[in-house]
């Protein structure tokens, strides 16, 4: 076994043993998909009798921990963009993203919205895109075809792209995830939430005449 | 009982400043938001016993909050809206959580993308946001596209970050 070990390393630096890999892999996926929005509709028909994905040995799987493909599919907020990333870290390498739809490219129709992000490839590598709003089935086998290909040519290779820009990626989903301060600056004076302490001071000043209390 | 009788009866509630019959099987009340406990049980004893939804509506150029309670009769096959307008600087409304304890779910949501202070509730603690630190997303004075801009980046900045990561 230990013998096996140090032949596999070897050729994993000359290419050839990874080569080799990449060509099985590439024929056996399994898919976990994070239905985050609508693209979850389009999914029962690709993978059932009309369109049939299995024949592409694309198959669905229930645990990130056995899954090779992270599907995103639609709008992700801020919320979502945690669970997929906690996903994403649970999966074992190889693993590839899929970005599923236009929302997870550039935001989609939720560009401008204050609750989802924009890009998904600024928090984790996406290494297939399928625009659309959403795809059709054609358009989604026609994608998992070119990210089979990409994987055979060595070319998908976005978790290598996250384990050496980690510290980039990170600092991403902190900015998002852990902000301490006001992205539009702090709230103006009645622009805020109102809290307990908010109305009864300013009903105080009322009494009083001294405009605010302190 | 129909509505026309129904918007008669509940014209005589304190703090009641107009009630109208609306369509044939619905009834609008306006009040004043420190009555709205008092109208909301009085309504509830008369057999308005279901509460559909709260809402807030932001009427930003009369500098006022609406906050619009939907009830249903299963008695009367009726339907009732009952607006009270709050103040925005210092928005609050009494809390109807002792009629329905299912307006927590509401009142808890409003206070969150409104910031209006139910006095009473208990709880109003974020709710859906995450790690919210901005002002209250859906008053009409909140710039959601240059929030995006700022806290995402947006459509016409995807150029750099690709550049920006290299493996």
């Amino acid at each position: 076994m230990s013998e096996l070990l140090e032949i596999s390393r070897e050729e994993i630096i000359d290419g050839k043993w990874e080569r080799i890999l990449n060509f099985f892999r590439s024929r056996s996926l399994w898919m976990l998909y994070y239905c985050t929005g609508c693209g979850a509709v389009e999914l029962p028909p690709t993978m059932t009798s009309r369109f049939d994905m299995e024949r592409f040995g694309i198959g669905p799987m229930a645990t990130p921990r056995q899954a090779d493909i992270l599907l995103v599919t639609g709008y992700v907020s801020v919320k979502t963009l945690k669970r997929i990333i906690r996903t994403y870290e649970q999966m074992p390498e190889p693993k590839w993203v899929v970005g599923f739809g236009s929302c997870p490219i550039d935001g989609g129709i939720y560009w401008n919205s204050y609750a989802t992000i924009n890009h998904l490839e600024k928090y984790i590598p996406v290494d297939l895109s399928l625009g659309g709003c959403m795809p059709r089935p054609q358009a989604v086998i026609d994608g998992f075809t070119k990210l089979m290909k990409l994987i055979e040519k060595g070319e998908a290779v976005g978790y290598k792209k996250y384990r050496l820009n980690h510290d980039w990626y990170k600092r991403n989903q902190r900015e998002v995830l852990e902000r301490t301060e006001p992205v539009l600056g702090p709230p103006a004076k009645g622009q805020a939430r109102a809290f307990a302490r908010d109305v009864e001071s300013v009903e105080l000043s009322h009494i009083s005449g001294s405009g605010g209390e302190k | 009982m129909n509505n026309r009788e129904m918007a008669v009866l509940v014209e005589n509630v304190p703090g009641v400043s107009s009630s109208e019959e609306r369509y044939d099987n619905q009834i609008e009340v306006r009040a004043d938001a420190f009555a709205l406990p008092g109208l909301l049980s009085y309504l509830k004893s008369n057999g308005f016993a279901h509460l559909s939804n709260i809402l807030a509506v932001d009427w930003i150029e009369e500098g006022e909050f609406e906050l619009v309670y939907n009830l249903f009769s299963y008695v009367h096959k009726l339907h009732a809206t009952v607006k009270a307008r709050v103040d925005r600087e210092i928005a609050h409304a009494p809390s109807i959580l002792t009629l329905w304890p299912q307006a927590q779910v509401y009142e808890r949501e409003i206070h969150e993308f409104f910031g209006i202070l139910f006095d009473g509730n208990p709880n109003l603690e974020p709710f859906f946001l995450h790690n919210w630190q901005d002002s209250p997303p859906l008053r009409k004075d909140f710039d959601t596209e240059e929030y995006s801009r700022r806290a995402y980046g947006m459509i016409d900045d995807g150029v750099e970050h690709a550049k920006e990561q290299s493996i």
